[in-house]
């Protein structure tokens, strides 16, 4: 609360954080409804990505684990439905999965949608294998034997018996794999049970909150590509030429960013002006 | 518009507008969407668990196929449940060495050589590359992730962080330097990591508030305007009461 005798600097760093979430809100808002288009530039992480699905010939084995659940919906749903569109494009066998049971009905109704819409047929073209419990295991059980790890896809069928398995025994056979991940397990597990011990090659995807997590990991090339949060979401989405959501959101994003670098030098100015006042 | 979509955008808008309301303040309108969220999320797991674990991977396989082998991890999985008999409780030991002997043998050498031996091979790597058949090279480009000057500004910083963490020597003269500088590397690290959190919970309104744009739209029954308004009385109604209720001293 202000009370009276007080400094502006003392007056500002006591504003009412509700003013805060106002202007918060309308910088995001206000971009959404009147979008301007600012530039985006594609960066070489979500380039290593694009290039290595686009260097894929046709009827390559694409594996997609999506391993996020609705929480993490607004950065890594929109980087699921760029990739499956350009693997769909591809025409590239597409299996997906996801280690996250709590994210098992989303992931279904999300690869179900981009197939509908790049008519491609469950079984043959592409299929969800589910959700299995353990994790890591799960890896490293996909990596000797798919068949065992997943018995049967999510709607029940045995996996022995579809096409689009046919000569996919286990992860030696897939051609390049992407986890979009929001934690554990993710991108890292997929690398440390996955990739390192079955030699396939492998990008990621992940949540804002992990990428500065899993640069080591790109630049050691032990993933060759990504994507990072929406940002990342948006620029893949501008290699494929299908502008979506993460676009439409980066107005508002780069508007919000604005108002936290000014709320911070703000907040330091007010900070150090007080103290300078208080000797 | 099918008639589960109209009903989905109405609760999502619904739920979102109640969690959105504890920006305001605190209130017992969070309190139910923030509950019914905790609810939903463990029921859709619980039966997802069931159906999948139970149901596909442990009753299907043996009635339907015989795979009476699965037989062995069911009962050792049972042994957990032995922690709520306080005589059978020790029982439960042995599936708790098991996962935890097992989840060690799988995890410690997968993680120190992917996450060790690999990235110290890549520390010192391309400070070897400077030295070739064709004498010493050095790239000077700071823009490009695999120079030299890169290779040794993280060389640097690897070093310095783990100086910093090493608390068996002082940390003064020399290493004083040193140990400010691992600082220094740990700051722009936490920096980094500040910056793409922001970014993360940016995103997070803009799907939010993407969505309630979308749900405005007179094909929804425009939920955003009408659960805005009844969500906006409710508070104002609330903080009334709030306010003619005498606090609760006790």
């Amino acid at each position: 609360m202000w009370m009276a005798g007080m400094t502006f600097s003392e007056k500002m760093l006591k504003i009412d954080r509700r003013i805060i979430f106002v202007m918060i809100g309308l910088c995001t808002l206000l971009p959404l409804l009147y979008p301007v288009g600012l530039p985006i530039k594609t960066s070489s992480e979500v380039r290593g990505v694009y290039d290595h699905i686009e260097s894929l010939p046709e009827g390559s084995v694409f594996l997609l684990s999506i391993d996020f659940d609705p929480a993490s919906k607004p950065e890594l749903y929109p980087q699921a439905i760029a990739l499956l569109r350009h693997a769909f494009k591809k025409n590239l066998h597409v299996i997906t999965m996801t280690l996250w049971v709590s994210g098992t009905g989303m992931a279904d109704q999300l690869v179900t949608q981009v197939a509908k819409e790049m008519g491609k047929e469950n079984g043959t073209d592409y299929t969800f294998l589910g959700w299995s419990p353990g994790g890591q295991a799960v890896i490293i059980n996909m990596g000797q034997d798919l068949y065992s790890a997943y018995p049967s896809d999510y709607r029940g069928k045995p996996t022995r018996e579809l096409p689009i398995l046919e000569g996919v025994r286990s992860l030696k056979d897939v051609s390049y794999l992407v986890s979009l991940g929001a934690g554990r397990p993710g991108v890292e597990e997929w690398y440390v049970f996955g990739k390192d011990k079955y030699k396939f090659e492998m990008g990621g995807g992940c949540t804002g909150v992990m990428a500065p997590g899993l640069y080591p990991l790109l630049r050691s090339g032990q993933i060759n590509g990504l994507i990072g949060g929406l940002r990342g979401a948006a620029e893949y989405e501008n290699l494929i030429g299908q502008k979506g959501k993460a676009v439409a959101g980066m107005d508002a994003q780069s508007a919000t960013h604005l108002a936290i670098i000014a709320l911070v030098i703000m907040c330091n100015l007010f900070y150090f002006s007080l103290r300078q006042q208080r000797g | 518009m099918p008639f589960e979509m109209i009903v989905g955008a109405w609760v999502a808008t619904g739920l979102t507008l109640l969690i959105f309301s504890f920006l305001y303040k605190d209130n017992p309108l969070f309190k139910l969407a923030e509950h019914l969220y905790v609810g939903v999320s463990v029921g859709y797991v619980i039966v997802k668990t069931y159906d999948t674990v139970i149901v596909h991977l442990v009753v299907k396989p043996i009635v339907e196929n015989g795979e009476i082998a699965l037989l062995i991890p069911v009962a050792i999985g049972m042994l957990m449940l032995t922690r709520y008999v306080p005589k059978a409780a020790w029982m439960s030991r042995y599936a708790f060495a098991f996962i935890v002997g097992m989840g060690a043998g799988l995890a410690i050498p997968r993680t120190v050589s992917s996450f060790i031996l690999k990235q110290v091979e890549d520390t010192i790597r391309p400070l070897l590359s400077m030295t070739g058949s064709e004498g010493v090279t050095f790239s000077m480009n700071l823009l490009n992730p695999a120079s030299h000057l890169n290779a040794i500004i993280i060389f640097i910083g690897v070093s310095s962080v783990l100086f910093y963490f090493f608390f068996s020597i002082e940390h003064s003269g020399v290493g004083k330097a040193v140990a400010r500088t691992g600082i220094l590397f740990l700051m722009i690290s936490f920096g980094a990591g500040f910056g793409y959190t922001v970014m993360a919970r940016m995103s997070l309104l803009i799907g939010r508030l993407t969505d309630l744009i979308e749900f405005s739209d007179t094909s929804y029954g425009r939920p955003t305007v009408w659960l805005s308004l009844l969500t906006v009385g409710a508070l104002f109604l609330l903080a009334r009461r709030g306010r003619e209720q005498p606090p609760d001293i006790h």
